[in-house]
């Protein structure tokens, strides 16, 4: 089997499987928080963030820029329009690719996202109001099919109606790319073999509106203060 | 004195994914959020005040070659003039690290250079003509300190009276104004709380943070009235002398509300925190006080802070202006104004700090910037155009010296004023590595 077919293989059988032990982590300690309590609580403490997130409404988060529309494609291939799937939910978007490898980029915020996805069931009614997701700035391999067999843990899961929706997208190629890229300021770096992506780890928090309301890089990615973040976003949008 | 090693934190805070790791050089005291150049600083930007009746009279962001080999290696490469004017003066990258924001303390005026299409040859990219009318009366933006997707801005003033009342500004990386934070005063400490006696002043100058505590400082200087003039008058003048910042305050970073005001009498000016895991410290100088402070966090988890030792003879005035801390957070380069000095602290106790090298740069000296190995050190000259010293006294420069572990060793030197370039400020490396 030549190389430019063993990679995609591999990919479609490693990545669901790398995900569905992802997955078994989280079930050691879900089930524990109260569904009064602080989105934030259902999420253990990480040594790495060294503080508790300030109550949910207690302070503003104004708006940075409206983030950018355009044409992607989810893993039916359906063509379908960004401002359309992000508008009337709070999103949360990171732009990743499925054959990174540093600890300190995609991997960091695919785990992160899974955290939220699986915790979310812990929060009623969340599922409505918020969703997960993740672009593909490697088009090129990173087609329908791959990310389709990356959103396997996901289209399989048996508890998916109880959590956060999660849409796994990817475009047609650079043209449809860039625009998004320059829109909401991810920088990429292709080195010439294509190889390696250097870029800056970002997530996004984007309202219902479609307007970017906070940006999160390495150092940031907590997910207490995410989902504090989405709380406040959440109690606004609902002026409690 | 014991260096340790320092390339767990120097990964941990390499943000680029997929580039593989090389050696690692730098300078230690911007943002964390941004990422570093691996390998040898190629290039220098300095942020330039042009002079009447000099060259073009223009501000500038003049580009130092310093790539190791090169053979225009220690010379002025490129100069891009801004059209005017504006009391240049600090400036800072993008949390990308591929546009330099600079700001003029005088018209208000914010220059964002494109530095990586060339990073040889930066180019302007947009003026912002408005802060003052966006951010709703701030006056004087001064340090510029990246955040993923924008940058925070310390006023230094207002358009109200011009004294030292100000706030945080904030633009999105586009340019585009987001939001103003004012800082905290005595009529309104906006939940704050005054430690020691401190009175909230409101005053601005640095910010600096440390993200895995949530921890924001910001320290306080002086208003438009008091920087935009004459020195010597101003010295003479004592209800001038009153106007001067005596507070450091403690943020929450992700909220930019105020925690906590501290009393640091005397203008504390630079904050820099360590690189180090565990350590919980910042430290910050007083310009008129002429100390080192501390702001700490104590056994309880409670900050505070404190002065932890003179720098020079207080009774002299030296006036202490930039400091660099160095990527192990063992030692402290401390540069005093009025005697044109550089004095070296082994903060590797940061309560008790020790000077254990000094030696004159010239006759003044205002920013020093070092190397993430800390193997090379930069010196410029200026302070503000109305504090710089007159006559043969104005020296203008960009120094360069090796640190060899017990000295300075001479390495180039650009004299400003002989290429009448102007006012030489603060300093920020580049490299093409960045952009790979």
């Amino acid at each position: 089997m030549r190389l430019n077919l063993i990679v995609p293989a591999l990919v479609s059988v490693l990545v669901p499987a790398v995900f569905l032990v992802l997955a078994g982590w989280q079930f050691g300690w879900l089930g524990a928080s109260s569904p009064a309590a602080p989105y934030a609580s259902v999420f253990p403490p990480d040594e790495s963030f060294q503080f508790d997130p300030p109550p949910a409404g207690s302070y503003d988060l104004p708006v940075i820029k409206q983030a950018p529309d355009g044409r992607v494609l989810d893993i039916d291939g359906q063509v379908r329009s960004l401002s359309g799937i992000t508008g009337g939910k709070v999103s949360l978007v990171s732009f990743v690719y499925l054959t990174c490898g540093d600890v300190n980029g995609c991997p960091l915020a695919m785990s992160t996202l899974f955290d939220i996805y699986y915790a979310s069931g812990e929060i009623p009614g969340l599922r409505d109001r918020l969703q997960l997701l993740t672009i593909s700035f490697d088009p090129e391999r990173d087609t329908v099919e791959a990310i389709d067999a990356f959103a396997y843990p996901i289209r399989n899961d048996g508890e998916a109606d109880q959590r956060v929706p999660w849409q796994v997208l990817t475009t047609a190629g650079q043209t449809d790319l860039q625009p998004i890229l320059d829109g909401y300021g991810q920088v990429v770096d292709r080195a010439p073999d294509q190889d390696s992506i250097s870029h800056l780890l970002r997530i996004y928090l984007v309202d219902g509106r479609g307007q970017i309301r906070n940006v999160y890089g390495l150092g940031l990615i907590d997910p207490r203060l995410l989902m504090t973040d989405v709380e406040t976003l959440l109690m606004q949008e609902s002026g409690t | 004195m014991k260096r340790r090693e320092f390339t767990g934190l120097a990964a941990a805070a390499l943000a680029m994914g997929g580039l593989p790791l090389r050696g690692f050089a730098d300078e230690t005291c911007q943002s964390p959020y941004m990422p570093m150049i691996t390998g040898h600083e190629e290039y220098i930007y300095v942020w330039t005040l042009g002079v009447e009746g000099m060259g073009d009279e223009q501000d500038k962001l003049v580009t130092v070659d310093v790539r190791p080999g090169s053979d225009t290696r220690g010379e002025v490469i490129n100069s891009v003039s801004v059209g005017g004017r504006n009391e240049a003066h600090h400036g800072g990258f993008s949390a990308d690290r591929r546009y330099f924001w600079a700001g003029g303390l005088d018209t208000n005026r914010i220059f964002i250079f494109d530095v990586h299409s060339d990073p040889s040859n930066p180019t302007l990219h947009k003026v912002i003509d408005t802060f003052v009318k966006d951010s709703g009366g701030v006056v004087g933006p001064h340090t510029f300190f990246a955040l993923p997707g924008r940058m925070l801005i310390t006023g230094l003033s207002n358009d109200d009276d011009h004294g030292g009342r100000t706030a945080l500004v904030e633009y999105n990386d586009d340019g585009d104004f987001v939001a103003t934070h004012w800082m905290p005063t005595e009529a309104d400490m906006q939940g704050a709380v005054a430690v020691d006696g401190a009175v909230a002043d409101g005053y601005g100058y640095d910010i600096r943070a440390l993200i895995r505590k949530n921890i924001m400082l910001t320290s306080s200087f002086t208003g438009w009235s008091n920087y935009m003039m004459d020195f010597g008058q101003m010295l003479g003048d004592p209800e001038a002398m009153k106007r001067f910042g005596n507070t450091i305050v403690q943020w929450d970073l992700h909220t930019r509300q105020p925690r906590k005001v501290f009393n640091v009498p005397g203008a504390p000016l630079e904050i820099r925190f360590p690189w180090g895991a565990n350590a919980n410290y910042a430290f910050s100088t007083t310009a008129l006080t002429s100390k080192l402070w501390l702001i700490y966090e104590d056994d309880t988890g409670e900050w505070q802070a404190k002065d932890v030792g003179d720098i020079g003879n207080p009774a002299d005035v030296p006036l202490p202006v930039d400091i660099s801390i160095a990527a192990d957070d063992q030692t402290l380069w401390v540069n005093t104004f009025m005697d044109g000095m550089t004095r070296l602290f082994d903060v590797s106790d940061p309560h008790n700090p020790r000077m254990v090298y000094e030696k004159v740069i010239d006759r003044q000296v205002n920013m020093v910037s070092q190397s993430w190995d800390g193997e090379r050190v930069y010196f410029t000259s200026s302070l503000l155009a109305n504090w710089d010293k007159k006559g043969d006294d104005n020296a203008q420069y960009l120094k360069a010296y090796t640190w060899n572990g017990s000295e300075l060793i001479d390495d180039f030197e650009i004299d400003f004023n002989a290429l009448k370039l102007g006012r030489a400020h603060i300093m920020r490396f580049g490299s093409a590595a960045l952009y790979a």
